[in-house]
């Protein structure tokens, strides 16, 4: 490569002064011809053959081509001609012209030079330029994927919130329930053994009177700590405010089948969508209404784990009655409702599974309820059940 | 009542359910004592008697669980019923292991913690003799002469005069003067009451 570079930079070198040579041939020929009729014209065809040469061929060719005219004016043109000696008469002539023709190549490759200078200085600008552009545009490119990269992290970051929320609440439900266990329990037990000892005293051959008198007022005690802590939790939950906001129900949905997914999957029940083309929106808590839902899906998938004789479906269906009452519905193929299932489903603690605690529907209810619908059940024609819930939809709330 | 008299500790956190248990006990004649936590327990003076714990598994700070290990790495052995507020399995699994005397849920049904605790206590009353006897025992197995353990150790395991002297290097006539010594010493009555005797000594210790 650099050979080569170096091979076609000489060959260049050499088309130069071979130009140089050429030009000042040139000059000479058409000096010659042009004698006859107009005396001596050589001055104007040499200086020319030196600026082109000095301008194209730069310094070096400027000077050959000095020489060699002055060479050539010395041989044709001055007397004697045909002799390069030159009468002491021409002699100023002779110099007056060589001067000139050295002034014009100095002048010319000056010029060239500041010339060749500005070029490479902009060349080299322009390299740089285009060196930064690059630059930049991979700085770009990155901070273009950093951001691409954070938004989806913001994204997932989002989804694990909403995910630990509702497990936190669904968490604190479980805990809930095995705190207000023990409080109630705590004071029934109390209650018990004080009213055993009670009628103990009171069985004995001589009664004691004030034994049992004691003992059933600590059971009387007992009693109202139950009743106390009733009251407590009753007026915690009442106090629990829900966040209320505009809740695209389709949207709902649709998070809650990707929640679903995974057990959809290891149930292989395939979970089907079929939303409302008018995407209502409710006035809602969100994360209890995904809570419902969610627990509807999950019911449904958990309906089907026995059914091996036809595809285990589950469609969500969301739509909008009598322009602003919003219907969700779960359906499953599953084994559907008997009678006497169908009249305990929303009892709290009632559950057909081995393993469930026979709250979700009951406290799903109470959800739906404090949002204004009403979430029922039934059989689902011929195979499974369907769960269903109605809204009021926002734009009834705002007029 | 006497110092002897069996007594029942109930430990429970709930001043309410603790005066309940103490008073349905007191009714059928036991002594109660009553112990807010399972530490106020284990710092209290307990009298030398036939006894029994009913203890509340959930507690504040020890719980019943830790309490009954602790008895047991103290070398007191105390039957525990345990009262829990949950039917808790693994729970129950883990202290039915470490030698609970009962497990009931609360609320416990007054004949039932009743019935618990007289056969709780009958329990104890038997160990307690039989840790009494196996005491008594070993006071006089004490009393021997490291060369009559050894000759009494072979004759439990039914050798004969003339085996144990061969074993021992020892005349048949040393032999018989140092049995006559153990029979003596352990007021065996009989061989067969001197194996007796050394048989409840092992499993004494063992327990």
């Amino acid at each position: 490569m650099e050979t080569k570079g170096e091979a076609q930079s000489i060959a260049r070198l050499v088309l130069r002064y071979v130009i140089a040579l050429l030009l000042v041939t040139l000059a000479v020929l058409v000096s010659l011809s042009l004698q006859s009729s107009f005396g001596d014209p050589f001055w104007f065809f040499f200086s020319a053959a030196v600026i082109l040469s000095t301008w194209f061929g730069r310094t070096g060719p400027g000077w050959l081509s000095v020489v060699c005219s002055t060479l050539a004016v010395m041989y044709y043109f001055t007397p004697p001609v045909r002799n390069f000696s030159v009468s002491p008469s021409e002699l100023p002539y002779l110099v007056t012209f060589v001067v000139c023709q050295v002034g014009v190549t100095r002048l010319i490759s000056w010029r060239r030079k500041t010339e060749d200078a500005l070029r490479e200085a902009r060349d080299e600008l322009e390299a740089r330029v285009a060196e930064r552009t690059v630059e930049l545009k991979t700085a770009n490119d990155a901070l273009l994927k950093q951001m691409e990269e954070q938004r989806r992290t913001e994204e997932t970051l989002q989804t694990t919130r909403a995910e630990l929320a509702r497990a936190a609440r669904i968490t604190t439900i479980g805990e809930l329930t095995a705190s207000i266990a023990h409080e109630v329990n705590q004071p029934l037990a109390a209650v018990v053994a004080n009213a055993d000892a009670c009628v103990a005293w009171l069985s004995r051959e001589h009664p004691d009177l004030p034994e049992a008198k004691a003992a059933a007022e600590r059971a009387t005690q007992g009693a109202t700590r139950a009743s106390d802590v009733i009251t407590r939790i009753r007026s915690l939950i009442n106090k629990t405010t829900t966040e209320k906001s505009q809740v695209p129900i389709n949207q709902i949905i649709e998070q809650t089948a990707a929640l679903a997914e995974e057990q959809a999957a290891k149930n292989q029940v395939q979970i089907k969508l079929e939303l409302s083309p008018e995407s209502p929106v409710v006035l809602g808590d969100s994360i209890q209404l995904q809570q419902v839902v969610l627990n509807l899906v999950m019911n449904g998938i958990e309906a089907m784990t026995n059914v091996a004789d036809r595809q285990r479906t589950l469609t969500v269906q969301s739509g909008v009655q009598n322009g602003d009452v919003i219907r969700v519905a779960v359906l499953d193929s599953g084994i559907g409702l008997s009678e006497e299932i169908k009249q305990r489903l929303f009892e709290p603690f009632f559950t057909t599974r081995t393993k469930g605690m026979g709250m979700g529907l009951s406290i799903s209810r109470s959800i739906i309820e404090a949002h204004g619908g009403t979430l029922w059940g039934e059989s689902n024609g011929t195979a499974g059940s369907v769960f269903q819930f109605t809204l009021p939809g926002e734009a009834a709330r705002l007029v | 009542m006497k110092d002897q008299d069996p007594i029942v500790f109930v430990i429970d956190d709930d001043r309410m359910i603790r005066e309940g248990m103490q008073s349905l006990i007191r009714s059928v004649g036991l002594r109660v004592e009553m112990f807010a936590s399972a530490q106020d327990f284990l710092d209290a003076k307990r009298p030398d008697a036939p006894a029994c714990l009913v203890l509340d598994v959930r507690m504040p700070g020890l719980s019943g669980l830790d309490l009954q290990l602790k008895l047991r790495d103290g070398g007191i052995p105390v039957p525990i019923i345990f009262i829990t507020g949950h039917g808790d399995i693994p729970m129950s699994v883990r202290a039915m292991k470490e030698g609970a005397h009962e497990f009931l849920t609360k609320p416990v049904r007054g004949q039932d913690l009743l019935d618990a605790v007289q056969k709780a206590i009958a329990a104890d009353r038997t160990l307690r003799e039989e840790r009494k006897d196996a005491d008594e025992i070993r006071v006089r197995f004490d009393s021997l002469t490291p060369r009559e353990k050894e000759v009494l150790e072979l004759v439990v395991a039914g050798l004969l005069n003339k085996q144990i002297a061969d074993q021992l290097r020892m005349s048949e006539l040393t032999v018989k003067t140092h049995r006559a010594h153990v029979m003596e010493k352990t007021r065996a009555e009989s061989l067969a009451h001197l194996v007796r005797m050394s048989e409840k000594l092992k499993s004494a210790a063992r327990k």
